[in-house]
C-alpha cells in the first residue's frame, strides 16, 4: 500500500487551513480509508484541539525526529474513528526541531500503512512551509474570496508549481458567503478561478457552525445537517475520484430558510 | 558579565550604599564592555538617580578611561559612590579623580545546599532560555533581562530560607526509597483519573477512577508491539503516614526553582527540583520537574512532577484543570467528558493535590490531608 500524501497550505493564515483539515482527514476516515494527520505547525499546533484529541497527546514528531520514541507510538488515534490517527506538533518547540528531510522520511513511513496523509502547513513560505510540502506529492492550496488570501495563494501555487515533487495542486475556496458575491462585495468564485487558474476541489459556504464545532473538538462533517460538513465530504469524494457537482450555495434550504427568505423580501432586504 | 543586582543597602566593609546598587562588571576586560554593560543598566527605570558602586575586578584603566565611565555614569542621572578593582593602575586612576576605592565584600551568606549551585544556576538559565525563546541572542531585552535578575535573586533567597528549615530539623532523615523507572514507559500506564471536584473521601477511601484506557495506546499495540511495556508490574506502594513523612522529606531536599509569572501555552519550564509557580500554567505549557510541582493558580496545562521517578512527587494547584498529569511513570488525562474551554477566575478555586495511590493518579482536596 502507497498512501498519498496531501498538503493543505494556505500562506495566509487564518483561512482555514486546519479546520479543513481535520474535516477532510475525518470524511475520508468515515468513508472507510486509513488516514493520519500530521500537524507540522510546530509551536502554534492546532489541529489536536479541533479533533478534540489534545489530552490524549504523549509523543510527538519532534520526539519522533529525535528518537524518543517510535513513530507509530507517537500516532494518536480518534475518539471515534479508529481509521484516523494524529501525528501532533510539539508545542514548546519552534519550526526549526523537523528538517525537511526527516518530514520526508515520517511520510515515506507512513505512506505503508495508510491510505492518505494529510499535512497540515504552517502559515507563511518559510521553513515550516518548506517542511510540509517536502514529504507530499499533491496540494490543496485552501483560500477565501479576498483579495489577500488570493494573493498570497497565488505565491503559494508558484511555489508549488516550482518543486517537482508536487504532482497536482487543487484550489479550495473557503468562507465563501453567496449573499455577498450576490450584492456584488465578495469576490465570486469564478473571479477566484481565474485569478488563480487553479482547478477548483471544492467551495466551503460560511458557517457559523465551525466556531462551535471548533470550540467543542469535533470536525463538522460529523454533522450531517451543516452546510459546510456537506460541502467537505463532498471534498473528501472529489479526492478519492468520485465526480460530485458542487453544491448549490445559491438557493436556501430548507422550508424555515425559504420562509425567511419570503419575509426578507417583503422586508426589502436580503439577509 | 554578570550583573548582581539591585541590592540596596547590601553590607560591605565600607558600610551601606544607601539607594544604590552594585554594578557587577569584573568579568570585563575591556573598556568597551563596561561602558556597554553600564549604559545597558542605567537605562533601565530602577537605576535612575541611583548610586553605583561598579565592581571592576582586574582589569587596568587609565585615568581618561575612568573619567569616560564617570562621565557616562554621571550623563545617566546617577553617581559612582565607588570602585572596587584588583588592579594597581585603576586604584591610581581612581585617586587622580577623586573616586574613592574600596574593597567590596558581600556579607549576605551565600546558599549552600547539597545540590550543585552551578548545575542549578545553568539549568535556571536554560529553563529562562526555553521560556524566553532563543539561547542565542545576547542581548535580552530590558524586560527579560530584569525577570531573569528577579528570578535569580528570588531563587537564591528562597533556598537560603530552604537550607534553615533543613537545619533546625535535626532529626535523622531516612531516605525515601524510590522505585526506578523509566519515564519512557509513561505509555504503559494506562490510568485516568477524574478531577474529584466536589467528592469529600477520607485520605484512605477509595478514589473516584475511570477506568477507561486511553485507546491510541491500545491501537499503537495492535500497530506495533514490539516497543510496548505491556503488563509491567510496578511496585504497588502502601501509603501510610512513614512513606508519606519519606515523600515530604524526599522533596523537601531539593532545591526548588520559584517562578513568579504565567506560563502561556508553548513554553516549558524543567528542573532537577521542585518548581513553585505563582501564576496561570497554561494549556499548551509544560512544567516537569524532579521533585514537587506547586501552581498557585490554575494548572492548564501539562505537569509532570518526579520525571525521574519519584512516585511520592507530587501536583499541587489551586485549580485543577490540566490536560494530563504524570507522577513518575504514571499518566492521567483530562476525560474528555470533560469540556472546559477556559476557567473563569471569579469561580472558587479549591487547592487540590494529585499524588500517586494505587498505581494511578489521585486528585484530592489539599486541606483533607
Amino acid at each position: 500500500m502507497s498512501g498519498r500524501v496531501i498538503v493543505i497550505t494556505s500562506g495566509k493564515g487564518g483561512v482555514g487551513k486546519t479546520t479543513t483539515n481535520a474535516n477532510i482527514g475525518t470524511a475520508l476516515a468515515r468513508m472507510g480509508k486509513k488516514v493520519v494527520m500530521i500537524d507540522t505547525d510546530l509551536g502554534l499546533r492546532n489541529l489536536d484541539l479541533l479533533l478534540g484529541l489534545e489530552n490524549r497527546i504523549v509523543y510527538t514528531i519532534v520526539d519522533v525526529v529525535e528518537e524518543r520514541c517510535k513513530l507509530k507510538q507517537a500516532l494518536v488515534k480518534d475518539k471515534k474513528n479508529p481509521n484516523l490517527c494524529l501525528l501532533a506538533a510539539a508545542q514548546t518547540r519552534d519550526k526549526s526541531a523537523v528538517t525537511q528531510e526527516q518530514l520526508k522520511e515520517i511520510c515515506e513511513k507512513l505512506q505503508k500503512d495508510f491510505d492518505f496523509i494529510l499535512v497540515d502547513c504552517p502559515a507563511g513560505i518559510e521553513q515550516g512551509f518548506q517542511n510540509a510540502v517536502a514529504g507530499a506529492s499533491e496540494a490543496i492550496v485552501v483560500t477565501t474570496p479576498e483579495m489577500s488570501a488570493v494573493r498570497d495563494a497565488d505565491r503559494i501555487i508558484g511555489l508549488l508549481e516550482a518543486k517537482e515533487e508536487i504532482k497536482s495542486y487543487k484550489l479550495l475556496l473557503n468562507r465563501v458567503r453567496p449573499n455577498l458575491i450576490k450584492s456584488n462585495d465578495m469576490m465570486s468564485v469564478d473571479d477566484v478561478v481565474e485569478i488563480l487558474s487553479a482547478e477548483l476541489i471544492g467551495i466551503i459556504p460560511e458557517d457559523t457552525g465551525i466556531i462551535t464545532s471548533t470550540n467543542k473538538g469535533e470536525p463538522i462533517v460529523n454533522d450531517e445537517k451543516s452546510l459546510a460538513g456537506q460541502a467537505y465530504n463532498n471534498v473528501a469524494r472529489r479526492i478519492i475520484g468520485e465526480d460530485v457537482p458542487f453544491l448549490n450555495l445559491d438557493e436556501p434550504k430548507g422550508v424555515v430558510a425559504k420562509v425567511k427568505k419570503f419575509f426578507s423580501g417583503l422586508m426589502g432586504k436580503e439577509k | 558579565m554578570d550583573l548582581v543586582g539591585f541590592v540596596e543597602g547590601t553590607k560591605m566593609d565600607k558600610g551601606y550604599i544607601e539607594n544604590g546598587f552594585i554594578v557587577d562588571v569584573s568579568n570585563a576586560s575591556k573598556t568597551s564592555e563596561i561602558i556597554y554593560e553600564l549604559s545597558r543598566i542605567l537605562d533601565l527605570p530602577d537605576a535612575q538617580s541611583k548610586k553605583v558602586c561598579l565592581k571592576l575586578g582586574s582589569v587596568d584603566l587609565s585615568a581618561t578611561e575612568l573619567t569616560s565611565i564617570k562621565a557616562l555614569v554621571e550623563s545617566m542621572n546617577s553617581e559612582i559612590e565607588f570602585v572596587s578593582t584588583s588592579s594597581d593602575v585603576t586604584v591610581k586612576s581612581a585617586e587622580e579623580l577623586n573616586i574613592e576605592v574600596s574593597v567590596l565584600e558581600n556579607k549576605v551568606p551565600t546558599p549552600e545546599f547539597n545540590a550543585d549551585q552551578e548545575k542549578i544556576n545553568k539549568e535556571l538559565e536554560r529553563a529562562l532560555d526555553k521560556i524566553f525563546g532563543d539561547e542565542n541572542t545576547e542581548i535580552k531585552t530590558f524586560a527579560q533581562e530584569k525577570d531573569l535578575k528577579e528570578l535569580k535573586e528570588v531563587s537564591s533567597s528562597s533556598s537560603i530560607a530552604q537550607e534553615v528549615s533543613s537545619e533546625s530539623v535535626e532529626a535523622p532523615v531516612a531516605v525515601a526509597e524510590v522505585v526506578e523507572t523509566s519515564v519512557d514507559s509513561v505509555a504503559s500506564e494506562k490510568t485516568e483519573s477524574e478531577p474529584s471536584n466536589g467528592s469529600s473521601e477520607e485520605f484512605h477511601s477509595e478514589p473516584i477512577i475511570i477506568n477507561e484506557q486511553f485507546d491510541f495506546d491500545e491501537f499503537n499495540a495492535k500497530l506495533n508491539d514490539a516497543n510496548l511495556i505491556d503488563g509491567e508490574e510496578i511496585k504497588e506502594i502502601d501509603y501510610n503516614l512513614d512513606d508519606l513523612r519519606k515523600s515530604l522529606r524526599e522533596t523537601e531536599k531539593l532545591p526548588t526553582l520559584y517562578i513568579q509569572r504565567t506560563l502561556r501555552s508553548g513554553q516549558s519550564i524543567t528542573s532537577e527540583g521542585n518548581i513553585v509557580i505563582i501564576g496561570d500554567v497554561n494549556p499548551g505549557s509544560e512544567v516537569i520537574a524532579k521533585g514537587d510541582i506547586t501552581v498557585w493558580g490554575i494548572l492548564g496545562g501539562i505537569a509532570h512532577a518526579g520525571s525521574e521517578g519519584n512516585k511520592f512527587a507530587r501536583i499541587r494547584a489551586l485549580k485543577m484543570n490540566a490536560i494530563q498529569l504524570r507522577i513518575a511513570d504514571t499518566f492521567a488525562r483530562r476525560p474528555d467528558s470533560i469540556n472546559i474551554p477556559y476557567i473563569q477566575k471569579s469561580d472558587t478555586f479549591i487547592p487540590e493535590e494529585a499524588c500517586i495511590r494505587r498505581k494511578q493518579i489521585y486528585i484530592h482536596k489539599i486541606h483533607e490531608v
